[in-house]
């Protein structure tokens, strides 16, 4: 009995574990779900109450003796939901009532009707309202009755067989839907507001950013970890000092050095001052510090130069962390939106990168936020594409930097 | 020891270069103070110049002098300031020919070029194949596969440079050379590197009486110069620059006047004046022409008006510290849960970490737009999902609640929270993954001892894993804090304008945006990025106080 009890404790225990993460797995989730279905809908059905998450198109029908093709509903006949095509919409009904009897109600289109005695129309007073009296025509004669009430429905008709038709209103009927994921509006969007062109920016930033910082962050790590000399020391505490300095200090000076050499509105201020980084020597240094000196030292006797060292041995044996720093620096580069705003003008859109582009495109786009969800897309899947792939390293190295500092 | 008579020769004129070079720099210094070269630069700019030339004058003559008297010292003083005038004149060469802003034309043709950088990547492949064949077995002898591979690879590359245009490219940078900045930054080349090698070469290192740690130091030198001098171009200078400007009334383009403590002043003019009646109109107790209300405190019959000479900043800050105090909690205590979740040695937890990890990774601007549309107050699916929680439990208890249809980002009482929610939202993964490895350190050895001792979950929990979590707790808490202090791009992306309802979103970075790059009162922006900086140093030194505190049970 005991051991049950404990058996059902674990479950439990194992079951409320895995609740409250998949939970918060959903909250993580959900936005980026959100945003890959909206960009594939069409505008009318990113504007729907409720929400939903399936891109949907109404389905449609061509008919002959229609020019363009109709818009498919559900409508219930005895019982039973059937596809049929709205033919006509905006047709008015009213509903009429003999004046003795108001429960005794009919229903008519309202051109079927006409006013009793013309456009002098004649009137009756119900408990001392004055309604209007219309001709209404009742298995073949005419009846003057007056209005209840008047809706506007549609007429839809049978694809099969278009002589059966059902009148029912249009807003309460349910559109016949099929999933359709609109991926054009990839291609719309790249198109639109040189989205095309801010993404070979950005691409070609970050490519440069990445090369630059792990050519620099390496050998500058290098000497830092395994070359002795006066003020190395006080010089690695310095750089480490600056890595906790927010970056918007800089923010100012920066752009007046840009200012003084030329380079605002240029791809240029987004690549130069951003490839020598204390941070990716900091942890190229830790890296290299772990390598045994040994084998260093050996090809040192061998008549290998610090150079050769470097190339032939340390760095294909450092790939993981290379990798890692590359990661970094990727998604530093390709995220970053502050100083493009502050050194690219607004105007200048063929030097846009995709942030910017993004925020161009925000404001002049908020009628499909299809589109602006796709441009989001653009920019958000690559870093996670690039996540995935360099996971493993990215993660753990993450965590490391965590524990020592 | 014999020295052959062409180092002897070499030696020499290296150190008549030397004393050129040191006559030739001081002959610099007076030009430019005497307006003959160039007429207007900015006198930090001036400065600087000076400094540099002088240090490097004197320490050329110097240099002369040492390399008469064979000193090693003379030599490496030699080539360092050969190695700086080399990349120099190298760095002006470059951009006297156009190609740091020719980077701009790469974009227009570089997507063109891509289906070129796909060869290079098939020939990448062939190789990658070669190598797992050569594994398995040797099927293809001496692997004619890599030559192949290696083969198309190169002429993808060489077919995607010339598809991007860089023999134009080549053509126009020789072109700009040809101007006179461009013909001497050349010649200023041509010149250093030659000294460089004069003087650099082992014979020469061999008559000056190198040893082997001398060529250390060089080399430690020489490899770390491309990150120090980038360094102090783009971070420890502007630094030191950003403290300058804060002093003056920079606009960015004219030369900055110096106006001492005014900026500062300015921000930090404040009044708190005691109210006779609660509604007191502010007028009526401080100097409108100078202050403007920030808010009021209250209670009873009286109550305290804090007033500003600039109200937009202390309502930026009020904005920016009420933003950390409810993001940071939010975004460190579910990581703190969640990381002693997956610490549990249950199937599938590495997954949950990615999953958890993505909001972190991704564009604050593409995650911003996503919220922005799930927050619509409307068809959002945030109000939805509220709707739908309130229809659940009114159905399910019978109860009447009604359904906010919270306005989110139009509402001033709820566009802070709006952001403090996207922000909580993509930190917290990374905190976590922070939190676990800080776990993963704790030795399982204090567990298994409190499990003798009979201590239950709770216990261990309280009194083993927050105090040895402490100080990863301090790192976690004090980024989240460094990070959520500049929140900008959240802001200036989800909110239109960027101030929000009634300045409710106004953040310290927003403010120093709009005051350095929308105004141009640049000045009056490095002194609020200072201000900001003071007070992230003295949250991160509270925190840090608070962590050696608590933290007894270290080592």
């Amino acid at each position: 009995m005991k051991i049950k009890s404990y058996r059902f404790q674990q479950f439990f225990s194992k079951f409320s574990v895995y609740f409250i993460l998949t939970f918060f797995a959903l909250v993580m989730i959900f936005p980026f779900l959100y945003m890959v279905a909206t960009s594939l809908k069409i505008p009318s059905d990113t504007f729907r109450y409720p929400p939903r998450m399936l891109p949907q198109d109404p389905a449609s029908i061509t008919m002959t003796g229609y020019e363009k093709p109709l818009p498919l509903y559900f409508v219930e006949i005895n019982g039973q939901k059937e596809k049929y095509a709205l033919a006509k919409s905006n047709i008015k009904i009213g509903t009429f009532a003999p004046p003795n009897d108001v429960t005794k109600t009919i229903d008519r289109f309202i051109d079927e009707v006409s006013p009793t005695g013309g456009a002098d129309q004649k009137t009756v007073s119900i408990n001392g309202k004055e309604e209007k009296l219309f001709d209404v025509i009742v298995d073949g004669q005419t009846v003057s009755m007056i209005q209840i009430s008047q809706t506007t429905v549609g007429e839809f008709i049978d694809p099969q067989d278009p002589s059966k038709k059902v009148y029912q209103n249009v807003r309460l009927s349910d559109p016949v839907e099929s999933v359709n994921a609109h991926a054009e509006n990839y291609t719309k969007v790249l198109e639109l507001n040189n989205m095309g062109r801010a993404l070979t920016n950005t691409t070609l930033v970050t490519i440069f950013v990445v090369l630059g910082q792990l050519i620099t962050s390496v050998i500058g790590g290098y000497a830092f970890a395994r070359l002795k000399f006066p003020g190395r020391d006080t010089l690695f505490v310095f750089y480490l000092g600056t890595i906790m300095i927010p970056f918007v200090m800089l923010i100012v000076p920066l752009y007046q050095l840009m200012v003084l050499i030329g380079w605002t509105d240029r791809l240029a201020a987004l690549i130069i001052p951003w490839i020598f980084t204390a941070y990716g020597t900091f942890l190229m240094r830790q890296h290299f510090i772990t390598f045994p000196k040994e084998i260093e030292e050996a090809a040192l006797i061998d008549g290998a130069s610090r150079l050769q060292i470097l190339t032939k041995i340390l760095i294909p044996a450092s790939v993981p962390a290379l990798a890692t720093q590359s990661t970094f620096t990727f998604l530093y580069a390709w995220n970053s939106f502050f100083w493009p705003l502050v050194i690219i003008n607004v105007g200048n859109e063929k030097n846009h990168v995709l942030t910017l582009a993004l925020n161009v495109l925000r404001g002049r786009a908020s009628d499909t936020p299809n589109l602006i969800l796709a441009g989001a897309a653009i920019a958000v899947i690559p870093p996670l594409v690039v996540f995935i792939l360099g996971q493993r390293f990215f993660v753990e190295s993450v965590a490391s930097s965590g524990v020592k500092g | 020891m014999v020295i052959n008579p062409r180092t002897e020769f070499l030696l020499k004129i290296s150190m008549v270069w030397r004393g050129i070079f040191s006559l030739l720099t001081f002959g610099v210094v007076i030009a430019l103070w005497s307006g003959i070269l160039t007429s207007e630069l900015a006198l930090w700019l001036k400065i600087l110049l000076t400094v540099i030339l002088i240090t490097a004058s004197i320490f050329s003559a110097i240099g002369a002098g040492q390399i008469y008297r064979r000193e090693h010292s003379g030599r490496m003083i030699s080539l360092v300031i050969d190695y700086l005038a080399f990349v120099a004149c190298s760095i002006i060469a470059l951009n006297t020919g156009e190609v740091f802003i020719g980077i701009d034309a790469l974009g227009e043709t570089f997507a063109s070029g891509l289906p070129y950088l796909g060869i290079v990547a098939m020939g990448y492949f062939l190789g990658v194949i070669d190598e797992y064949y050569t594994q398995k077995k040797q099927l293809w002898g001496e692997s004619s596969l890599k030559v192949v591979s290696r083969w198309v690879m190169l002429g993808g590359f060489v077919l995607f440079i010339f598809q991007v245009g860089a023999i134009d490219g080549i053509l126009y940078f020789l072109n700009k050379l040809t101007q006179p900045l461009g013909i001497l930054s050349v010649a200023g080349i041509a010149l250093f590197g030659f000294f460089m090698w004069a003087i650099g070469r082992s014979e020469s290192a061999v008559a000056m009486h190198s040893k082997t740690n001398h060529e250390q130091i060089l080399s430690g030198w020489l490899f770390l110069s491309p990150n120090l001098l980038g360094f102090l171009i783009f971070f420890a200078g502007p630094l030191v620059l950003s403290l300058y400007f804060s002093f003056t009334d920079s606009d960015a383009f004219s030369t900055p006047n110096w106006v001492g403590f005014a900026n500062y002043a300015k921000i930090l003019n404040i009044q708190l004046v005691s109210l006779a009646y609660p509604e007191q109109l502010a007028k009526e107790v401080v100097n409108i022409s100078v202050y403007d209300e920030v808010g009021r405190f209250t209670f009873g019959n009286s109550g305290i008006l804090f007033a500003a000479a600039d109200k937009y900043f202390w309502i930026a800050l009020r904005n920016t510290l009420s933003f950390v105090f409810l993001a940071v909690p939010l975004s460190v205590f579910p990581a703190l849960v969640l990381s002693n979740i997956l610490n549990s040695k249950l199937p599938g937890m590495k997954f949950y970490r990615a999953l958890y990890f993505m909001p972190s990774i991704a564009a604050i601007v593409g995650i911003s737009l996503v919220w922005q549309w799930l927050y619509n107050a409307t068809i959002g699916y945030i109000n939805y999902f509220i709707t739908l929680g309130i229809e659940f439990w009114n159905n399910l208890f019978n109860l009447a609640i009604i359904d906010p249809k919270i306005q989110w980002v139009s509402d001033e009482k709820t566009a802070l929270l709006a952001v403090v929610l996207i922000a909580a939202w993509q930190t917290m993964g990374f905190n976590t993954v922070l939190f676990l490895a800080g776990l993963q350190n704790i030795p399982g050895e204090l567990y298994e001892a409190a499990t003798v001792d009979g201590a239950g979950n709770w216990d261990k929990f309280w009194n083993i894993t927050l105090p040895m979590l402490a100080p990863t707790t301090f790192f976690v808490v004090s980024t989240t804090t460094i990070q959520a202090m500049q929140v900008f791009e959240q802001v200036f992306i989800l909110m239109n304008p960027p101030e929000g309802p009634n300045n409710s979103t106004i953040t310290l970075v927003l403010y120093l945006y709009r005051n350095g790059f929308q105004n141009f009162k640049q000045g009056y922006a490095s002194a609020i990025a200072w201000v900001l900086f003071i007070v992230i140093f003295g949250l991160t030194l509270v925190q840090f106080q608070q962590q050696r505190k608590s933290s007894i049970y270290e080592s």
